[in-house]
C-alpha cells in the first residue's frame, strides 16, 4: 500500500492510494491524509482506482481522515472505487457520510 | 477513556447500581461482543472485512473480555462477522460480567451484594461518581445534536448503543425518533458494528419465524 499527495486544479489536492488498505497500512495511509487536510486545501479527493482492497481497520483510517476534513474546513470525496472498494464502503454506510463520486472529473467538478 | 465495551457496558448501569438492559437483552449482548471485535481491531489484534475475521496478532489485552474473545477467535474457525458475533454471544454474559470487574477495578464501579426477599443474592454496581457515565451521554447527545462526523469510537458506540437497545435509557421515544435520520447517518459507520446489526436482525426474523410462522 501506498499513498502520494499531488495538487490538481483549484486548488484541491487529490491522494492516490494503491494496494490493499489494512491494518497494517492503515497508520501510514491516515498519516498520510491528515497531513494532506493539514496544509489546509480547498478540498481533497481520495482517488481509489489502484485502491484493490479495503479492511475494517482500513475504513476507519478514512473515516478519521474525513472527520479531521470536516473539521477544517476542507471538503471531501473519494472517487474512482472499484466495485469490491464500493461494496465495503456502502456495507459499512461510510457512503452515507462522505461524497463517493464515479471519477476523478466529477470529484474535482464537485469541489470547484 | 474508556475502552468501547467497558463504556458500552457502563451505559446499562443505573444510578442504584443494577445492570440493566433495557431493551432487547440479546440485542445487547450482540453489541456487547461486537464492541470487544472493534476494540480488537483499533488494537490491532484482529482485522476484518466482508469475507473474514482475522487474527494479526493473538498477544493478550490486558483486559479480560477482550482476551476471552481474542482467545475463542484465534482457537475457533475461519468465520465471518456475523458468524463470530453469533458464535460469541452465549459467552457474552461472561463478557458483560467481566467489563463490569473491569470498570470496578478502575474504580468507576464499586460491586455490592444485597439480599432480595432476604433471601435471593443480588450484585449491584453502584457508580462511584457517576462522570464517566454521564460524559459517554452527553457525547452521544452533543455528536447526535451536531453535525460533526464522530470519531470511530463513538460512530460505533452509537450504531451498537441503538442496537443494544440502550438509547432508550437516556433518550425519549421522541427524540429517538427524531433524530432517527441522524442516528442511521453516523451510527455504526464500521463493518463489525454492521455486521451485529445484521446479525441482530437475522435473529429477530428468526423468532418471528417462530412464533408466526414463515414472514
Amino acid at each position: 500500500m501506498n499513498v502520494s499527495i499531488e495538487s490538481a486544479e483549484g486548488g484541491v489536492s487529490v491522494a492516490r492510494s494503491h494496494g490493499r488498505l489494512d491494518f497494517g497500512a492503515s497508520a501510514e495511509f491516515q498519516k498520510a491524509l491528515e497531513a494532506a487536510v493539514a496544509a489546509k486545501p480547498k478540498g481533497l479527493v481520495v482517488e481509489c482506482s489502484a485502491l484493490e482492497y479495503v479492511s475494517s481497520a482500513g475504513l476507519r483510517a478514512f473515516l478519521v481522515a474525513a472527520r479531521a476534513a470536516k473539521a477544517g474546513g476542507v471538503g471531501f470525496a473519494a472517487c474512482a472505487l472499484q466495485p469490491s472498494v464500493m461494496e465495503v464502503f456502502e456495507v459499512s454506510g461510510f457512503s452515507k457520510i462522505i461524497d463517493v463520486k464515479t471519477d476523478l472529473a466529477a470529484a474535482l467538478a464537485a469541489m470547484a | 477513556m474508556i475502552n468501547l465495551v467497558d463504556e458500552l457496558v457502563l451505559l446499562t448501569v443505573e444510578d442504584d447500581g443494577a445492570v440493566a438492559y433495557t431493551a432487547g437483552r440479546s440485542g445487547f449482548l450482540m453489541s456487547a461482543v461486537g464492541a470487544c471485535l472493534v476494540e480488537l481491531n483499533e488494537l490491532g489484534r484482529i482485522d476484518a472485512d466482508l469475507e473474514a475475521v482475522r487474527v494479526l496478532s493473538a498477544e493478550p489485552t490486558g483486559h479480560p473480555a477482550l482476551d476471552s474473545v481474542l482467545q475463542a477467535i484465534e482457537q475457533g474457525p475461519a468465520l465471518g462477522i456475523k458468524a463470530w458475533i453469533r458464535r460469541l454471544t452465549p459467552q457474552a454474559t461472561d463478557v458483560v460480567r467481566l467489563s463490569l470487574a473491569a470498570l470496578a477495578s478502575r474504580g468507576i464501579l464499586q460491586p455490592s451484594e444485597s439480599r432480595f426477599l432476604w433471601v435471593l443474592k443480588t450484585r449491584r454496581y453502584p457508580l462511584l461518581d457517576g462522570s464517566e457515565k454521564k460524559e459517554a451521554k452527553l457525547r452521544i447527545v452533543s455528536t447526535l445534536l451536531g453535525d460533526d462526523i464522530p470519531t470511530p469510537h463513538d460512530s460505533v458506540l452509537i450504531g451498537l448503543a441503538r442496537v443494544g437497545g440502550l438509547l432508550e435509557g437516556f433518550l425519549s421515544a421522541s427524540e429517538i425518533d427524531r433524530l432517527s435520520g441522524r442516528i442511521n447517518q453516523i451510527g455504526s459507520v464500521d463493518l463489525i458494528a454492521k455486521g451485529v446489526e445484521s446479525a441482530i436482525r437475522e435473529e429477530q426474523l428468526e423468532v418471528a419465524r417462530t412464533f408466526l410462522g414463515p414472514v
